[in-house]
Formats: structure tokens, sequence, C-alpha cells
């Protein structure tokens, strides 16, 4: 498409604002017009040979009503909200979303745009996770962001928000695609990482802004999060759940699929064990896993991680204190689990005193009222 | 002519004295009632008339004036059938006058003429063994609740003629016409203590559960329990009266009082056994608190020095639920009627149960299959402000077959009572010549004064509050509650482990978190 000229934009903008034309129709007018200035030109009854009836019509009432003001106004409206437009063809427009198969005509986005050249890492997962689920993204995202290491997700519940937010907060930077406006924050409880975000990597949605967030918007929009990335970690998933999705995209898209390995009991591991058996790279570490994007991308070596990973190191403690801190896991235990996995015998008192013991010095998570696992 | 006498009024749990005055004259044939009487009362015309003429006694056609007096006070249920009846005997001469002199009488006449029960027989006997009454007639039935009381003879009938009988008898016959009914208060204590049925150590596993329920018992602390369906919650609630300290006669009579006005005595002489109240998440909210168009004790006062036990507790409508609010604060309700305001007592311990979500599993991924917002939601029902009452919250979970296998297991309830008497025996030393009396009650201005913290403990309170985010309401509920361990292990001071452990059983957990 080459370069675009500022008046080129406003057309496209306008256009990737039409609802009515997601999915393959976008592509189709562009194909037909390179030049989107020329669709206002073109008549009624070209129209309705490229378009369905439906919206053929309504494209052609909305191409007679605009004007260029028009378009130049809300052009620079959004700006004035903060909301930033970029076109396919445009220099900006992140280079990896060129070779995937259906491209967003363009994105909205606040803050800003991933850097085609650098890493980026799409960590994806359940919304209802796990505490070994939300660990594991805790730990991944913390990794990435101490490496430099974008981390896109989608900004969800769960595993998305955790290793978004702990990228964030190693210092990294991380990029939230939505399947509503970038205006729209959803979920709501997410509100803290959505303002985080605009200042430290971006928001970025090819939905225009105002759009609330419906369910199908949602699966699109996974195409976006696997094509800004170099490899995609399936850190935790049921058999049927959205990240498939994601990950079929993604093999689409030719990137590479991690898989954090799971235990068979686990239903929320269903999901990556199966992708494991059908031959999806495992990630057991964050230190291997980025050894191997490092071979696979032929990437300078990366520093080594600053916070080694704390396992199977046993933690400095009271031999009492140790015992009851190997009895941990990653998943939740009862106090009365840990009292039978105990070889002394101790009263639940002396038991329940000893967990908040290891809460307080950190080595052991509070989930609820009677279960705790590892910190 | 003319003739009094004695009756009782229910005010709330207290009564007032009554008098019926009867006067018969000759003149057209009729019979009216007065003195701000409910409708039960004035339907009373009809039942004692009946009752009469069966009973075989030809009434003559006079005009008689029934006035209940003091005639400003409101008068409701069915007690003043049989003085109306004996009033109208005397005032037309079928007994010698001055018969039924210094005898209080109480009971619902029959259209046969037999004496059916009435309600709040031990308060009125009670006002009247204190202003110097020293005979009454009641209900056979009501005989053994009335029994109780000391000073004061209690006779209970069977029905009008027997009555009659009494009235006509010379004062050294009457002993054998109607007995006075005997009561030993110390036996029927003794009956209720072996009487009660469930154990703690029947409850397999959930130790955790236990202990907090330990802890609760002994200072009076409001419990949540939070468990997937079929742990045992409502088993450990059930049990939760049997380990708490038997009750004294005081507070037994207050207990029996209330249930004596709620008429769900039934054929008991006294409660001598902790309430323990379940009532149906339906609940509306007067039947909770009390009230109604004749107001009654509701459930809450019902479990007056006992357990309140709200099972399913996100399905409680928040207004019933709501409405528990100030009586839990001052420990009693007060219904407040055009005639005045009642107050019924309301000292109980709250446990409540629920399930940690919709589906109970959480946070057991496996099984649990609810959003995290649905999770949210569900607890989100739950009244904030009862839930700022609870101070201790117990998770249990599903049992496991090796448990249920286990013989015996765990404490029974007389171990765990016994440690729960010593804690409230310190308690009460504590708090005499104030007005608390246990932990639970503690109110955050005299924090420092009976939760002392050391310099140590005041690190380690300094370290929960940070790491886990407390509330200054939390804070004071680990003290609280701390406070009760160090009492049930009889410490003096309260140490760091025991305020680990009661920041353990803090209330404030995720699920609430909004």
């Amino acid at each position: 498409m080459g370069d675009l000229q500022k008046e080129q934009l406003y057309y496209v903008q306008w256009l990737a604002s039409q609802y009515e034309l997601f999915g393959k129709l976008h592509r189709r007018v562009l194909e037909a017009y390179p030049d989107p200035r020329e669709i206002f030109q073109v008549s009624k009854e070209r129209w309705e040979e490229l378009l369905p009836e439906k919206q053929a019509g309504l494209l052609w009432k909305r191409c007679q009503a605009e004007s260029m003001a028009a378009m130049q106004e809300q052009y620079e409206k959004l700006r004035e909200q903060g909301i930033s437009f970029v076109a396919r063809g445009q220099e900006e427009y992140p280079r990896r979303l060129n070779d995937i198969p259906d491209p967003p005509l363009g994105l909205y986005y606040k803050g800003g745009l991933p850097d085609g050249d650098s890493l980026a890492v799409a960590v994806i997962g359940s919304r209802d996770c796990s505490e070994y689920g939300s660990y594991v993204a805790r730990h991944l995202g913390c990794c990435l962001g101490e490496q430099g290491i974008s981390v896109i997700s989608g900004m969800a519940r769960g595993i998305d928000g955790i290793s978004q937010q702990a990228a964030l907060e190693a210092g990294g930077d991380s990029f939230g695609v939505l399947g509503c406006g970038v205006d729209v924050c959803y979920p709501q409880s997410n509100q803290r990482l959505y303002q985080t975000l605009m200042g430290h990597g971006g928001i970025l949605s090819e939905y225009p802004p105002g759009t609330q967030p419906i369910a199908r918007n949602f699966p699109p929009r996974n195409r976006i999060v696997s094509g800004l990335a170099t490899a995609v970690v399936v850190v935790e998933a049921a058999l049927k759940s959205g990240t498939s999705i994601t990950v079929s995209m993604a093999l689409e898209q030719g990137r590479e699929v991690y898989a954090v390995p799971g235990r068979i009991t686990d239903r929320l591991s269903d999901g990556c064990n199966r992708l494991i058996k059908q031959g999806a790279a495992v990630y057991t570490d964050p230190e291997g896993f980025l050894e191997e994007l490092r071979e696979t991308y032929f990437l300078q070596s990366v520093s080594p991680t600053k916070k080694k990973a704390k396992k199977g190191k046993e933690p400095d403690l009271r031999e009492d204190l140790l015992s009851l801190w190997k009895q941990l896991e990653h998943t939740p235990k009862t106090v009365e689990e840990i009292l039978h996995g105990l070889e002394a015998s101790i009263s639940v008192q002396d038991c329940t005193i000893k967990l908040m013991e290891l809460v307080l010095s950190g080595h052991a998570k509070q989930v609820s009222s009677g279960h705790f696992c590892k910190a | 002519m003319y003739s009094t006498i004695l009756s009782g009024a229910l005010l709330g749990i207290h009564a007032s004295m009554v008098q019926v005055e009867v006067d018969a004259t000759s003149g057209l044939p009729s019979m009216s009632m007065v003195g701000s009487l409910g409708s039960e009362v004035r339907e009373s015309r009809e039942r004692v008339m009946a009752a009469l003429k069966n009973a075989g006694i030809d009434i003559p056609p006079k005009h008689v004036t029934v006035n209940l007096s003091p005639a400003d006070l409101r008068k409701e249920g069915t007690a003043y059938d049989l003085p109306i009846a004996i009033g109208m005997l005397e005032a037309l001469g079928f007994f010698p006058e001055g018969s039924a002199k210094g005898i209080l009488f109480l009971g619902e006449l029959g259209l046969n003429g037999e004496i059916r029960a009435v309600r709040g027989v031990l308060p009125i006997v009670r006002e009247a063994a204190a202003i110097g009454i020293s005979e009454c007639i009641v209900p056979e039935v009501n005989a053994a609740e009335g029994a109780v009381i000391p000073g004061i003879r209690v006779q209970g009938a069977k029905d009008l003629e027997q009555v009659m009988v009494f009235l006509l008898a010379k004062e050294k016959e009457r002993e054998s016409i109607l007995p006075v009914k005997k009561v030993s208060v110390e036996g029927l204590f003794r009956q209720g203590i072996t009487q009660s049925g469930n154990d703690f150590s029947e409850v397999k596993g959930q130790e955790t559960a236990k202990r907090g329920a330990k802890i609760a018992a002994a200072g009076f602390h409001n419990l949540l329990m939070l468990g997937p369906p079929g742990a045992g919650k409502s088993m450990i609630a059930k049990r939760i009266p049997g380990i708490m300290p038997p009750l004294t006669l005081e507070e037994s009579l207050e207990v029996t009082a209330i249930y004596s006005v709620a008429g769900q005595l039934g054929d008991r002489a006294l409660m001598t056994q902790r309430p323990f109240q379940s009532p149906h998440h339906t609940i509306s909210s007067p039947a909770l608190t009390g009230g109604g168009v004749i107001p009654r004790p509701g459930i809450i006062s019902l479990s007056h020095r006992g357990v309140l036990f709200l099972d399913e507790l996100p399905e409680f409508q928040r207004a019933s639920l709501d409405s528990m609010r100030q009586p839990m604060e001052d420990k009693q309700v007060q219904i407040t009627r055009t005639g005045g305001n009642l107050i019924y007592p309301s000292d109980f311990m709250l446990v409540c149960a629920m399930n940690p979500c919709p589906c109970g599993y959480f946070p057991d991924r496996n099984r649990c299959r609810c959003t995290e917002p649905q999770i949210k939601r569900y607890a989100g029902h739950v009244s904030g402000p009862i839930l700022d009452r609870i101070d201790l919250c117990v998770e249990l979970q599903a049992v496991g077959v090796e448990s249920l296998q286990k013989e015996a297991c765990g404490e029974s309830s007389e171990e765990m009572r016994k440690q729960v008497e010593k804690a409230r025996k310190i308690q009460m030393e504590r708090f005499q010549g104030t007005a608390y009396r246990f932990n639970g009650d503690i109110q955050a201005a005299d924090m420092d004064r009976f939760c002392y913290l050391g310099e140590a403990e005041k690190r380690c309170m300094k370290k929960l509050y940070e790491e886990m985010g407390l509330s200054a309401r939390s804070y004071h509920r680990i003290r609280k509650v701390a406070r009760t361990i160090a009492d049930l292990q009889g410490e003096d001071r309260i140490r760091t482990e025991h305020l680990l452990e009661a920041a353990m059983y803090r209330p404030a957990q995720e699920v609430w978190k909004t």
C-alpha cells in the first residue's frame, strides 16, 4: 500500500470504524479499492456487487453522508482523547502483523505499539486459573519483564492479567489487546493494570473506540495477540476454552507454541497436556524457555535473570518450619492435609501457628481461611 | 354484686398484675367487657358463657359488666378466660365472697369447661411472687413452669369444675383437691446435662473447624463456617451449645421466660439446655427479630444465651439479616408500638454457614467451575454489617473416606466443655465490675485494658497488619480472639502464637474482597 498520506489515513480510519465490515469484508473493500478515497465515488450498484445486500446499502448511505471535513474532525477527536490510530501500510504498523493471514485494517491504541524487531511473548491462559497457574504466570511475567521482553496478552482476568501485571512490576512493558474499544476497560477489575499499561506498553484494539465488550469480538482479537508475539506460552487451559482459539491462530501464523505441563488430574491443565501430546514445546522454567527463544531467533545472549528461580532450593528456615514448608505445594492444601502429610504428629494449633509464621516470613500464602500454598 | 380476681398481663418478658372486676346487677340480661381488650380477650365472653353452661352451672339472667384493670393497659391473649369465669361465679354468689382472695388465676377455657395451656405463665408467676402473692391456679400443663419460682404455691387445674370444688372447700381440704406442684430445679438441671445427645467426637476430621468452634464457644465469638455441601457444617453447629458451659439458674429463668412468652415451652418446666435455633433462610425480618400484631419474641430472642445458626447465609434476605444489626449490638430487641415499648433480650452467639461459591467446591479448581465474578456475586449476597460482626472463620473440606472410617477421633464434647468452662471462669474474673461478660463483647476502646500486648506481640501485630492488609476492625478482632486462645490455655498474657493462630481464623478473606 506504500506510504499513506495523512488524508488517506482519515479514510482508512473511517473505514476501520465501520463495525459491519469486520471479518472478511474490510479486506474485500480494500482489495478492490487500494486507495480508500475512491470508495466515496463508488456507485450503489458496485457496492452491491462487492458486499452483501444489507451492508452494501448501509455503506452506500454512509458514504453519501460523510464528508472529508467530518472524517478529519472524527480523527482529531480521537487524538484529543489520547487514542491513536495506525493503519496497515504505515511505518509504525506492527511488522509482525503484516505476515499473519488476516491482518487488521488498522489498530486503535493508547500508549505505545510493540516494537517490530524485538522479542515479544504472548502469555495466555484460563480466566479462572488455579493457584498453580497464577504462580507460573507471575513467575514467567516477572522474568520476561526483567529481560525486557514484552508480554502480549488480552488483559483478561486470571492468567492474562497476572502475567502482564508481573511484567510491569518487574520493570518491563506489556501490551494488552482488547476485544472492545481501547477506551473501555474490560474487565473493570483490571482498572489498575489498564492505567499502568498506558505508560508501560500499550492498549490495542482493532475495534473503534466505544465498542462494548461483546462475546463475538473476542475470538478475532486472539489472532492479534498471537500475531504480535514471537512465541505463545499457554499457562493453563481446560479442554474447551478460548485459549484453544488463540493456539490454533498462533499455529496458523507460524508462531512457536509452548505449553506449561500440569498434573493429569487437574482439569485446568488438560488443555496444556493435550497440546504437549500434539507436539507443542514444553515450558518448564523461564531460563530454559528464554534460552530456546534466543536460539530460535538468533538473538544475542540474554543476561541471566536477576532473581534466580527458587526452584529446588530449600529456604533457610527452622527445622520444624522447613518440614512444614516441604508439605506445601503450589496447589492449595488444607491444614488437615498438611497435618496428615507430616511425619511427626503435631496439634492443629501448632500447625496453624507455624503455617502463619511461614506466611509472615513470605514462604507460604494463605489462599483462604483453611487453605495454604507455597508463596 | 361485685367481685375482683387477680390475674396478670405480659409486657415483653416481664409481667404486670391485672384485676378482673365483675359486677352483676339486675336489669336487661347482658354481658359487656371493657378495659382495652384485644380481640382474643373480647372473644372470651363466648368461651366463658359456654364453658360455664357446660360445666353444669346455670347462669341467672343478670346485667354483667367485666372490667380488666388497669383499664389503659392493652390486654392480649387467652389467659383471662379463667379469672373472668371465676369473677362471674363470685359476683353471682356461687361461692362465698373472699374464697378466691389472694389467688392469681390464669387459663384459657374450652367450651366444655376444660382449662387449656396459655403463654407466659413463668413471667407472670415470677412477678406475682415478687409482689407477695402467695398462691396461684394455672392450667395443669403450665404448672411445672410456674413451680420453678420459689415462694409461691402453684396449683395446676384441669377444668372449671375442679376449681369450683376447690373454692367451695374449706382451707384445710383444698390441698388435697389441687395439690401444689413441686419441681426440683437441681434435678431438672442434672437431667438436662445428661440429655444432650450430640457429641463432638462424632464429627470426623475437620480439626480446624472443631478448634475454631471451641475458641468461639469459649469467648462467645460469632463464627462463620465455609465449606462444600455435606462437609458437616450443620453437624458442628448443632454441637456448639453442648460445649458451652451449662446455663446458670438465672440464665435459665431468662430463657424459660422467653420460651414461655413465645408459647414454645411445651411441657418443659425449665429450659436447662442452651437454645439452638436454626431458621430456614426464607425467614422474614419480624420472624427473626420479633414482632407481629400481638408482639412475640423472634428467633433471635429464642436463641438468647444460646446459638443462632444461619445455614446458607447468602440465601437469607438482606433485609432480614440487616434487621439483626441493632439487636446484636444492644443484645436486646426493642419493639415499639403505640401502646409502648417491649424489650426482648437477644444475647446469642451467631454461627453462620455457607458454601464458598455457588457450587461449593472453591478453591478446588478441579471441581469448582464457578467464575470469579460468580463467586464474588455469591459472597456479595451476604450482608456486610453481619460479616463485620463475625470474629472467626473456619473452613471445612469434603470428608474423605479415610476419616469416615476412622473410629474414635478428636475430643469429646465433655472434654471441650471443661476447657471452655475454664476459659469462661477466667473471663468472669477479668470482667468483674464491668458490663462485659465475654471476650467477644470487648469494644475497641477497652482493647488495651483487656487485651494487652507486649513489645514482641506488638511487632507481630504490626507485621500481620502490613502483610495481610488488615483493617482496623480485623486488627481488633484478632486481638479479641487471641485473648480467648490465651484464656483457653490458662495464660495471663497474649503471646505471639496466640495472635498468629487468631490471625488464621480472621474472616476477611479473598472470598469477600469485592
